[in-house]
């Protein structure tokens, strides 16, 4: 049994699957304290930027709880392809995968992982939607903060748009730069991931100093 | 293997200690269990008297003022380890972290390193030393500072013996003098006494090495102990034996040497105690490979008049002060043996001169003199070829001769110092020579250059006061300096109020205790950005350390930290901070020399950008010492009062 089979179930078998729609459930209080919120930051290196065609090829996360970065909780996963195992991996440089786990353990492992911490990572939407995919959730009810566009509003006001300003001033590389982040080697999806952390724990304190303290007002911002 | 991000941390955390020490494993562990937060100025990460929490912290970027209620004690910065009050003994925090630029923390559980404290000498030692910041309270033990100094920097201790790595060289004797275990101490003592060597190697018939006999064993163990002449070698010898492989490269020999103190160390065929003898290797085989022993180098500038010679020795001297260093030869050991090299050359240089104008001037050849030392060299506290400070002093002449004297003393001195030159001295930019006129004078002379300067302290006395005080009298009649010495202690009891003039010039300079990321560095040009060791460290020390043996009177002491040693038993309540005062000053000292061979120069002027976290560090606590003794001074010759 393939995981299409189970995704065009209403009601999906996995059991862990399940575990994890119910704790997502779980509503957090708009008053809670940004410091007392749980993240996941993360990022994907993928074979190409079409969720539908392509698919992830390393999945790098790592959790801030209590405003901290905890190293400790840092995960880097290769999903095996589930198609022509191999090609675009050549493509992309990664011949060797280093321990790839089977789709259905990444899936389990991850949602476990993510529970009901708020995802963060740089243009967030694109890795969940690959998520979707790979973990067979057609939507997940994860909340999501895109540090792209947190990083937009605190520097430019919470209406600010994207046709507003250069794109490009707000990579993952550009913003790095500008809040002091050395970005010494790029492109692994942990490393990124890592990147982005530091890049939140940052926004989070500039976040604080215009006012924005709980959770509530957080999501409001964003 | 780890993932990156735990891999991203670990080498953020190697490149400081005391995480440097650790092994990969150990460096991982703790790599993985760091928490990292990012704090925005002015906020505080811990508070005076707060609970311990279970972590201590290096500062990723940005930086931290720890504080004692509102005076700033430390300052940390990339790098620094703080707040580890948490891991030693778990007290509350004695200061309080503040922000001072945004900064990223990282956080290291206490109970992940406690393990690697038990099990790490060198982690644990380096807490010990109180490198972390923070932990510094007022003073600190220089002398762990020092020896974690060594040892931590034993990881490179090759280099240091890189100028004589080539194995060739080594000398040792492949016919090894050995005996039986069955054998009576009376036996083996014959077969030494006719080899005239001075150990034995116990082994069986198959030349498996057992143990060894030395004379020290001899004598410690049989003479001492009245053991009767017929016991058993087995009772005496020292076992099991450190063997070492034949070939095995000399800094491999040599540090097996010097790390279990052994006098001769056994060469076996493949290395192991099991396998057959094959040489021995004795200390004296050692000195005489390195060539430069003091003891071959002082031979030998004693058997030359040659300058070019005598040049080329003590540009040898130089490269044995350099190992000295880098391998944390006592202080006080290093500086005799350089300044007992410096005073033959000096030594020499006048002998050559003597003969040089005898038969010019020979109605002055009885007329008594002395080559007097000053600064540096006169406190037996000069390592480097620095300036010459020097000054000439000679009996008054009997009526007549006065012209004829100085005529002969002058080109005497004018000789000397070129010899000194030629020897890679450099002169000393004031002219404080012999070759000058106002600094080669007859006895009565001097008495008056020195009451001048006791009765009347300007700036300009005071200022020739700190050199001349420290005069050493080198070559000739040492008896002239002595009587110039009493004068000059006569002179200070009748006018006490000099001390206080000096006293006021030892504070002058206050310690640079702000020193961190914008320590107090030099603003001229030349020197922009460096930080002046020697005046902003080494002469307040020598300062004061000269006007506290002058205010008790004590003749002959001339050297800095002997000068400690001696307050320090004459005042045993303060016996603590002298101790210090001389560690700190010996560190100084060897800072100096070390930076003076590495840039081919003076050594005063130290870039601290270049300098490791360790030295900066160790440097830093040189100067709280420095501190107390002229809060001491300032109390006790009531500067205050004088000033105001």
């Amino acid at each position: 049994m393939s995981w299409w089979d189970i995704f065009r179930k209403s009601e999906d078998s996995r059991s862990y699957v399940r575990e994890f729609l119910e704790k997502s459930k779980v509503k957090i209080p708009a008053i809670r304290r940004l410091d007392q919120l749980r993240f996941v930051v993360l990022d994907t290196e993928t074979t190409g930027l079409d969720p539908t065609k392509d698919h992830i090829l390393s999945f790098g996360a790592v959790k801030i709880e209590n405003s901290k970065i905890l190293v400790k909780s840092s995960m880097e996963l290769y999903p095996e392809s589930s198609r022509k195992i191999g090609k675009s991996a050549e493509i992309h440089g990664i011949t060797q995968v280093p321990n790839p786990v089977r789709q259905e353990e990444f899936t389990k492992t991850i949602l476990q992982y993510i529970g009901n911490s708020i995802l963060v990572g740089q243009h967030i939407h694109f890795d969940k939607a690959m998520l979707e995919k790979i973990t067979g959730i057609p939507s997940m009810p994860t909340i999501t903060i895109d540090t792209a566009n947190l990083a937009l509003r605190l520097e430019k006001g919470p209406q600010a748009q994207w046709n507003q300003v250069a794109q490009k001033d707000y990579s993952l590389d550009s913003l790095c730069e500008r809040f002091g982040i050395k970005a010494d080697d790029r492109h692994t999806a942990s490393g990124d991931a890592f990147l982005t952390a530091q890049l939140f724990l940052k926004l989070l304190k500039l976040a604080e100093s215009k006012g924005i303290l709980t959770y509530g007002e957080l999501l409001k911002t964003y | 293997m780890a993932n990156v991000i735990v891999n991203r941390v670990q080498e953020f955390l190697k490149r400081f200690p005391p995480f440097s020490f650790l092994n990969q494993a150990d460096l991982e562990l703790v790599a993985s269990q760091v928490e990292i937060q990012f704090l925005a100025e002015s906020e505080i990460l811990f508070r005076k008297n707060e609970v311990a929490r279970p972590h201590f912290y290096i500062l990723k970027e940005g930086q931290i003022g720890l504080y004692d209620h509102d005076e700033l004690k430390d300052f940390c910065d990339e790098g620094d380890v703080f707040g580890v009050l948490a891991l030693l003994g778990k007290r509350p925090y004695i200061y309080e972290a503040k922000i001072e630029k945004d900064s990223l923390v990282y956080s290291i559980p206490v109970a992940v390193f406690e393990e690697i404290l038990d099990k790490n000498s060198k982690v644990a030692l380096y807490f010990a030393a109180g490198f972390a910041s923070g932990q510094v309270v007022i003073r600190q033990d220089l002398s762990t500072g020092q020896k974690a100094r060594g040892v931590l920097k034993k990881e490179n201790l090759d280099h240091s013996l890189l100028i004589f790595s080539d194995p060739s060289q080594i000398q040792f004797s492949e016919k090894v003098i050995q005996i039986l275990p069955s054998a009576t101490v009376q036996e083996a003592a014959q077969k030494m006494a006719s080899a005239s060597v001075s150990s034995i190697v116990v082994c069986q018939p198959d030349q498996i090495p057992l143990g060894i006999i030395t004379d020290k064993d001899l004598r410690n163990k049989v003479v001492a102990q009245a053991l009767p002449l017929d016991s058993s070698v087995e009772g005496v010898m020292t076992t099991p034996v450190i063997t070492k492989k034949k070939g095995a490269g000399f800094s491999d020999l040599y540090l097996s040497m010097i790390k279990n103190r052994l006098h001769h160390l056994i060469l076996t065929e493949d290395g192991s105690p099991n396998s057959p003898i094959c040489g021995i290797l004795s200390d004296h085989d050692v000195l005489l490979s390195m060539g430069n022993s003091p003891a071959v180098l002082i031979h030998a500038l004693l058997n030359t008049e040659e300058i070019s010679e005598m040049k080329s020795i003590r540009d040898r001297a130089e490269t044995m002060l350099s190992y000295y260093l880098e391998n944390e030869v006592a202080m006080d050991f290093v500086a005799s043996v350089l300044t007992e090299i410096n005073d033959v050359i000096i030594q020499q240089a006048v002998k050559i001169a003597q003969n040089a104008l005898a038969d010019q001037f020979p109605e002055l050849k009885s007329l008594r003199f002395a080559f007097l030392c000053l600064g540096s060299e006169g406190r037996e506290e000069q390592l480097l070829r620095t300036d010459l400070d020097n000054a000439l002093l000679y009996e008054d002449p009997p009526q007549g001769l006065e012209a004829k004297a100085k005529d002969y003393f002058l080109q005497l001195g004018n000789k000397v110092i070129e010899a000194l030159v030629a020897c890679g001295f450099l002169p000393c930019p004031g002219e404080i020579m012999t070759s000058n006129p106002k600094w080669n004078q007859p006895l009565s002379r001097w008495k008056k250059h020195f009451t001048d300067w006791i009765y009347t302290p300007t700036p300009d006395a005071v200022l020739s006061a700190s050199i001349f005080f420290d005069f050493r009298p080198v070559a000739g009649h040492t008896s002239l300096a002595e009587d110039l010495s009493l004068h000059i202690y006569d002179t200070i009891q009748k006018k006490k109020d000099f001390l206080s003039f000096l006293g006021q010039n030892a504070i002058l300079t206050p310690p640079p205790l702000g020193f961190f990321k914008d320590l107090v560095v030099e603003k001229t040009q030349e020197h922009r950005d460096q930080f002046d060791i020697k005046t902003r460290a080494m002469l307040p020390l020598i300062d004061l350390a000269r006007l506290l043996t002058l205010s008790y009177g004590v003749v002959g002491i001339n050297n800095t930290f002997k000068r400690f040693e001696k307050l320090g038993e004459l005042e045993p309540r303060n016996a603590e901070l002298f101790t210090q005062a001389g560690k700190a000053y010996e560190i100084l000292m060897r800072m100096r020399a070390l930076e003076g061979l590495k840039h081919q120069n003076n050594g005063r002027y130290i870039r601290p950008e270049n300098m490791g976290k360790l030295q900066r560090q160790l440097l830093k606590s040189t100067f709280a010492p420095i501190a107390e003794l002229q809060e001491l001074v300032r109390v006790r010759f009531q500067l205050d009062l004088l000033r105001a």
